[in-house]
């Protein structure tokens, strides 16, 4: 049983809204996150997964409970806390480079860096994601497919501890995104021993997705939003293309479907 | 080509009308003719008066311009920033925004006398304006998320106002700087009119002065018109000039 990295303990989180009204986004969310854990929440949209992320990040207060890194309570966003943005939240006036290299520039990431070190590693978080030879490109001029992977090169750059991931993938075709999952494995640190790996939580509406990156699946209700179920992926690691044709990664795949097929038909329709 | 000739017909028939017609109904002197105010305009140009009067207008317009820049845009980025600075600035800001450049011009004379400094003042003053105003709603409009990632890669808060806040302010800013350089141009010539009308027509130059002289004791309509001319030809390419000066600076930009 590995140290527990991010501990969530009856957080919940209330917006006030320009009427006055409040709406309660999370409500008594209670998780252990484990150092070297890869967590996936999915859940139907409105159930405050972002708010989760936003809370994390330090980007947001919670409104009650406490939330600790390494035992230390979160109040604010720190560079150990690498986000990635469900928009990107690309710098438009800074080209891929400019944007990839930012952290590693303005930030505590670069420090002890030499210009050429920081430099070739940039370079090659460009070529990891498939963007070489657009590297002096703003971000206008890219597809959105395109900023997605400048957002995940910025935020890979950087090498946090912890990765915030708000659906990283959504934006790439299906091929890239199969591609994409495999890479972030093995950035995570599959191949490594659980100790040295990175700590990520990443959300998805991706069912399949969710699966095959996850140690653990946190399925989250929604009015409120809350923890419903813990589903833990005892898939085999090092995963790759047989991980997703096994029979368990289906039936996995299928009992996540059952528990939020009825809030995800409601979302639909409503 | 076509369309460009099909432009120029109007143009040119009002042109012909306004010559022949004008010469038949006014004593000469009265009113100018498009040929003796081009007349004028070569003799003008030749004599390096006009260009002379435009260069020295610019010269204060520029000086005043940069003077107001370096005040306004830093108090702008602060303003924008901070709530508590804006609150207790705004109100000083706004109650002297109503009061017109050349309305401080009395003051502006009496400390500055009716040489440069006054009108750079005036300038300073008319530009100062729509700089603070255009970079405090710059500095509002930055996209907060692009703040939350910087600070989410653990930059500080100095590093965020020069590396986030002020290129994402930058597009109204330039606004800004086009209204200001509008404005600080047309209070140059206000300025110049009426040092000239206090000066008696001596001294302080200009292309406003110019007009001045004209009207005051050569009386030659065709000059007037000529220095109208000049100062409109100039305005556009001012804001032309600063329009591509600004995209250059902002390559990603649709400025």
């Amino acid at each position: 049983m590995s140290a527990v990295k991010l501990r969530l303990e009856n957080v919940g989180k209330s917006f006030t809204l320009a009427d006055k009204t409040t709406t309660v986004a999370v409500q008594d969310f209670t998780l252990d996150i484990r150092a070297g854990e890869f967590l996936v929440i999915v859940g139907p949209s409105g159930c405050g997964k972002t708010t989760i992320l936003n809370l994390l990040a330090g980007l947001e207060i919670a409104s009650t409970g406490r939330m600790t890194i390494d035992d230390r309570i979160i109040a604010g966003p720190g560079a150990e806390r690498g986000v990635m943005f469900q928009d990107y939240a690309l710098f438009p006036w800074r080209n891929v480079r400019g944007n990839v290299e930012f952290g590693l520039r303005f930030g505590p990431a670069g420090a002890g860096l030499s210009v050429a070190d920081r430099e070739e590693r940039v370079r090659a978080t460009i070529e990891l994601v498939g963007l070489t030879g657009a590297e002096n490109k703003y971000p206008h001029q890219l597809s959105g497919g395109m900023r997605q992977r400048v957002a995940l090169a910025r935020l890979i750059a950087n090498e946090p501890g912890v990765l915030l991931m708000d659906e990283p993938l959504a934006a790439l075709d299906a091929q890239t995104r199969l591609i994409l999952q495999d890479e972030l494995l093995r950035i995570w640190g599959q191949d490594r021993d659980a100790p040295s790996r990175r700590t990520v939580v990443f959300i998805t509406h991706a069912i399949d997705e969710a699966v095959f990156l996850a140690d653990r699946v946190a399925v989250m209700t929604t009015n409120p939003g809350r923890l419903k179920q813990l589903i833990e992926i005892d898939l085999p690691r090092p995963r790759g293309d047989a991980t997703r044709a096994a029979p368990r990664f289906h039936a996995l795949t299928q009992q996540i479907w059952a528990l939020i097929r009825a809030e995800a038909f409601r979302a639909t329709i409503t | 080509m076509n369309r460009l000739a099909r432009g120029l017909i109007l143009p040119v028939l009002l042109l012909l009308a306004w010559e022949f017609g004008v010469g038949l109904m006014v004593e000469p002197g009265q009113a100018p003719l498009p040929s003796r105010v081009a007349a004028a305009g070569l003799g003008l140009l030749r004599s390096g008066d006009l260009p002379w009067g435009i260069a020295q207008s610019l010269g204060r317009v520029f000086s005043g311009f940069l003077v107001a820049s370096m005040i306004a845009i830093p108090i702008g980025l602060v303003m924008g920033a901070s709530r508590a600075v804006e609150r207790n600035l705004d109100p000083l800001v706004e109650s002297f925004r109503p009061i017109a450049a050349i309305a401080i011009l009395p003051l502006a004379i009496l400390w500055f006398g009716t040489g440069t400094p006054a009108a750079l003042f005036i300038v300073a003053y008319a530009a100062f304006f729509p700089l603070i105003i255009n970079t405090i709603a710059g500095v509002k409009r930055v996209d907060r998320r692009l703040v939350d990632a910087a600070r989410t890669m653990g930059v500080g808060r100095v590093t965020i106002l020069r590396t986030v806040i002020v290129p994402g302010a930058l597009p109204q800013i330039g606004v800004g700087l086009r209204l200001a350089l509008g404005v600080a141009w047309t209070a140059i010539i206000a300025a110049e009119l009426a040092v000239g009308a206090k000066s008696g027509g001596g001294g302080s130059g200009g292309i406003g002065q110019m007009m001045f002289v004209f009207y005051a004791y050569s009386i030659e309509l065709n000059s007037i018109v000529v220095c109208m001319l000049a100062v409109g030809l100039v305005a556009l390419l001012l804001d032309r000039g600063l329009r591509a000066a600004l995209s250059h600076a902002m390559p990603w930009g649709r400025a």
